[in-house]
């Protein structure tokens, strides 16, 4: 081991050290959830790659992690959307336009979206507050669409005032260059789209000879899945959601037979530091605020504690 | 913003946690910028009905004080519990482990049976009413108090350690009281007192109260190994360990 | 620069000396133990302690520290606490220790607030004189250690060796006049180090260091996790004596003026019940024999992976502090080897 005293790297940057950035715009969003656009004060480019998250500061509040939700093609400013869980999450609620806070990041991994997924079909599942970190990932290939092949996006959530991001889901469904379907697990009055669990969205529709639907009636094509695999070896799934999730939705994937390999997730643990220092956030070997919080599943399937 | 109006009320207590708060000196005027007492027994002599938040010291052992502590919750914005007898009901609660009846001959003789001397199993106060915030330990500690009013004042929720007093008996490098042969209730104590007992050459009573799921089974397994037994345990815990969870889990 | 060899009187004067120049720490008795404080005359250091209470991390990552202060409007400030100071008798293992928090603090995001401290430390490391009850460093091939330090003292029968290792250390022994150590002196210096190797052992790990995160790998789901974690207290006292644990918790908080404030950070514990907790409750390791487990890992096998050496370098404090008796690091793998 190297002897670091005869270290002289003088005017290192503190990384604990935030920096001043100003919201620009807030939009409740739902019941719990807010939109924020924030810029660095600096007026620098964040600089992030989907996926990758920063530590959001209020000062003497404290630090909260969140993704940044917007699309690196998006300049000037970034998103974030904010689910109100506790003290600094509240306080960036009671926020309003020129109000500032601090940023450090970004920080971690992201979706390979320059590399691997690169002229592949890419097929992007949402559960939740997982659409939040996909939804920047999402944009960027929206935004350079002719880099990709068949792009699905499939979102669930728990009821329909829980979606997140409504004008850009009739967006995304309008659009005929997409492939999208949703789910919400309890429908309203108001809902006509389907419910049942995301995974619902990924099953071959079965006939079900003792299913109630009446002979002679068609199987309405609004309730039939949208999501058509033409390539599996060639797709690139991304997932993003909560903890239960993942183990249904990837051996839903398995079952459409998308190699373990091409499919990436995103995980979230406590964090303190963001940098690899505090240890809070780590599942075995890795590091989930260096190491993730984008992961190849492969690498953490055999990990214990991970999924 | 007018700052929020302060009442203290003091319950069944030695009043030694609200002298904690008078002898806050300098900082009592750091305190008085941040809030406006209003009705404070111990330090002025005028008081008044309208406050926003309300610190009631004292476990409630009456049933007149249920009634009082609940007229206090329905005014108050914020309640706050303020030492070891509003938190956990504190030394007062070592009567509940008697006959009720036997502590007032015992405590007032013949006078027992007098109406004011009334009394009831104690209560901590979140068994009568609900409390927002805890100012553990018997008594509490000045630098938490002043932490969260702090807090209250920047509408944050404190953080009040979930760890035992161990943790910061250690980080202030004390050798154990096990190792002398002492049984101290660091281990399943709540910390958030910086330790001073350890610091000063005792083990730990306890008054902090447990932290959530106390290991007391473990600590009841270890006397053996310090050549003590569960009842020096348990005579240990009584003092302030009286009618906690912890117990009740058993 | 040679090595020099002095007697106790001038081993004094030039602590004695070194206290008159700057902020020198030493080892000294507090109660029956020891422990590294600010140290005031060379009468006060006890350089045959056996070990301290707490490592001497704690003067580069201290109990709490100030990282930023903060304005409510939005400012930000490093606190950087740059004044130098000498570390006098600092042992083999907690040098190795110190040398993989250095690895850990130095590398990937580099942690100003540590190096800061760091590179304004000058350490003297000590031989060790007498073996702590749990210590089982020649276990972990820490009884002696090669490197990260500016001087390295040895205690020969009644004279003392002075080995400078760097500049910083020739730098600190200016002006110290001293014959310098002959052949036989330097025999008898190995001869203490290959003796240590023997004599910090008081657990005998049954298997070499190197096997440890095989072992572990294969042993996730062993019973004797459970079985000793229903002692734990979650008390975390194993990690905060650890010279090789270094998690941290950052808190804020606000001055009176309830406009500036300072954010610091503070000793955390992978031991503690809400370590792992995250928003909505959800506690990833829920019960003691998780985080129990955690640490073993963590230091048999995680950082090991990570920094190529194992995060245990047989100080036995852990095997001391623990109430319960259960964070025997030797009695966990040696069980461990024997259900292999
Ligand atoms: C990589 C990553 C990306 C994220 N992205 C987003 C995002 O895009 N949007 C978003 O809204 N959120 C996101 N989160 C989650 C977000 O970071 C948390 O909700 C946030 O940190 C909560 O901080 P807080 O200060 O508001 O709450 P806190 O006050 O810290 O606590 C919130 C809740 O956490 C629990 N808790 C925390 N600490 C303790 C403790 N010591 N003891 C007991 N319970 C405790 C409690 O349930 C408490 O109510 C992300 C998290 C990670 C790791
Ligand atoms: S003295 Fe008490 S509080 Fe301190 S470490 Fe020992 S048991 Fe824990
Ligand atoms: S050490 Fe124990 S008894 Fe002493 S103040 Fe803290 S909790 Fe109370
Ligand atoms: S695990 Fe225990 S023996 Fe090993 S370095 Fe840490 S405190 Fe010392
Ligand atoms: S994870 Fe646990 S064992 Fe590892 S450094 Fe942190 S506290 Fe120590
Ligand atoms: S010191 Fe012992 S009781 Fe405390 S957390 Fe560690 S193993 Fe558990
Ligand atoms: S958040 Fe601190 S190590 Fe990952």
């Amino acid at each position: 081991m190297s002897n670091v005293v005869s270290d002289t790297g003088a005017d290192r940057k503190d990384i604990y050290l935030p920096e001043a950035a100003t919201v620009v715009n807030v939009q409740p969003m739902t019941a719990m959830e807010s939109f924020f656009a924030f810029k660095l004060d600096s007026g620098r480019e964040l600089g992030h790659m989907p996926g990758q998250f920063v530590e959001v500061s209020v000062p003497g509040i404290g630090e909260a992690p969140i993704s940044v939700s917007s699309s690196p093609t998006l300049k000037g400013l970034f998103q974030m959307c904010i689910r109100r869980m506790g003290n600094v999450t509240n306080h960036l609620h009671k926020m309003k336009p020129g109000d500032r806070v601090g940023i450090r990041g970004p920080f971690g991994t992201h979706f390979p979206v320059d590399t691997v997924m690169k002229g592949k079909d890419i097929l992007f599942i949402a559960g939740g507050i997982g659409l939040v970190p996909l939804r920047s990932a999402i944009n960027y290939v929206l935004d350079n669409r002719k880099d990709y092949g068949e792009v699905s996006i499939l979102f669930g959530c728990k009821s329909p005032a829980e979606r997140l991001f409504t004008r850009e889901l009739a967006e995304w469904s309008a659009r005929e260059d997409v492939t999208f379907d949703e789910t919400v697990d309890v429908g309203d009055e108001s809902w006509k789209g389907k419910t049942g669990v995301i995974t619902s969205l990924m099953k071959k529709p079965v006939f079900d000879p003792k299913s109630t639907v009446q002979v002679g009636e068609e199987l309405s094509k609004e309730l039939m899945p949208a999501l058509e695999i033409k390539e599996p070896g060639n797709t690139i799934a991304l997932v993003c959601g909560p903890p239960v999730m993942y183990k249904f939705v990837i051996l839903e994937l398995k079952e459409l037979g998308v190699p373990i390999e091409n499919i990436y997730v995103s995980l979230e643990r406590r964090m303190k530091c963001g940098v690899g220092k505090c240890g809070h956030c780590q599942i075995n070997q890795y590091y989930v605020c260096q190491d993730g919080p984008v992961f190849k599943f492969a690498d953490v399937i055999d990990v214990r504690e991970a999924i | 913003m007018s700052k929020p109006r302060v009442a203290i009320f003091d319950f069944a207590c030695c009043e030694g946690c609200q002298l904690q708060i008078v002898n806050l000196e300098e900082e009592l005027l750091d305190l008085i910028s941040l809030v406006q007492p209003v009705a404070w027994r111990e330090a002025m002599s005028e008081s008044s009905d309208e406050y926003d938040i309300a610190i009631v010291e004292g476990s409630i052992t009456r049933p007149e004080d249920e009634e009082r502590v609940k007229e206090i919750r329905d005014r108050a914005g914020i309640l706050i519990a303020l030492g070891a007898c509003a938190t956990i009901g504190g030394i007062n609660k070592l009567k509940n482990n008697f006959d009720l009846d036997e502590v007032k001959r015992y405590v007032y003789g013949k006078d027992a049976e007098m109406p004011h001397l009334n009394t009831a199993m104690t209560k901590a106060v979140d068994e009568v009413v609900k409390v927002d915030y805890k100012v553990h330990g018997c008594p509490i500690n000045r630098s938490e108090f002043t932490y969260i009013v702090r807090c209250i004042a920047l509408g944050k929720e404190p953080v009040i350690p979930n760890y035992p007093v161990c943790v910061e008996c250690k980080k202030r490098e004390n050798v154990c009281r096990f190792e002398y042969g002492e049984i101290c209730l660091g281990p399943i104590t709540r910390a958030g007192c910086n330790a001073p007992c350890p610091s000063a050459g005792f083990w730990c009573y306890g008054c902090r109260g447990c932290v959530d799921d106390p290991n007391v089974n473990a600590a009841k397994d270890i006397m053996e190994k310090y050549g003590k037994t569960v009842e020096d345990l348990m005579q240990k815990m009584a003092l302030f360990g009286s009618g906690q969870k912890t117990e009740a889990r058993e | 620069m040679n090595v020099k060899k002095l007697d106790r009187a001038a081993l004094d004067s030039w602590v004695d000396s070194l206290i008159a120049r700057q902020k020198v720490y030493g080892v000294q008795a507090r109660g029956e133990r020891f422990a590294f404080a600010p140290l005031a005359r060379a009468e006060d250091l006890r350089l045959d302690y056996d070990v301290t209470i707490l490592p001497p991390k704690k003067y580069f990552l201290p109990q709490t520290e100030d990282l930023v202060t903060f304005k409510r409007s939005g400012e930000y400030d490093s606190v950087l606490d740059d004044e130098p100071f000498v570390l006098l008798g600092v042992h083999p293992y907690d040098m190795v220790a110190v040398n993989q928090m250095d690895a850990i603090f130095s590398s990937d995001n580099y942690d100003v607030h540590y190096m800061t401290r760091r590179k304004n430390a000058a350490i003297v490391v000590c031989d060790v004189q007498n073996a702590s009850p749990n210590v089982f460093a020649g276990c972990m091939g820490t009884a002696t250690v090669k490197d990260g330090f500016d001087v390295l003292l040895t205690r020969i029968g009644d004279a003392w060796l002075v080995d400078a290792r760097t500049e910083k250390g020739a730098g600190l022994l200016e002006g110290v006049s001293a014959p310098d150590a002959g052949e036989a002196d330097l025999a008898a210096r190995e001869k203490v180090w290959a003796e240590n190797v023997e004599k910090l052992q008081r657990h005998k790990l049954n298997c070499a260091p190197s096997d440890i995160p095989d072992l572990l790998e294969k042993s996730y789901g062993h019973p004797v996790w459970e079985e000793r974690a229903a002692l734990c207290f979650s008390c975390g006292t194993c990690t905060n004596v650890c010279p090789t644990c270094y998690c941290f918790d950052v808190q804020d908080d606000v001055n009176w003026d309830v406009e500036t404030g300072k954010r610091s950070r503070t000793w955390d514990s992978c031991q503690l019940k809400d370590f792992a907790i995250v928003a909505g409750d959800h506690n990833f390791r829920p019960n003691a024999a998780d985080r129990f487990r955690h640490r073993y890992y963590r230091k048999g096998k995680y950082v090991a992976d990570k920094i190529g050496q194992i995060a245990c370098v047989g100080c036995g404090r852990c095997v001391t502090g623990c109430v319960a008796k259960i964070a025997n690091p030797v009695e966990i793998y040696n069980r461990l080897m024997e259900d292999k």
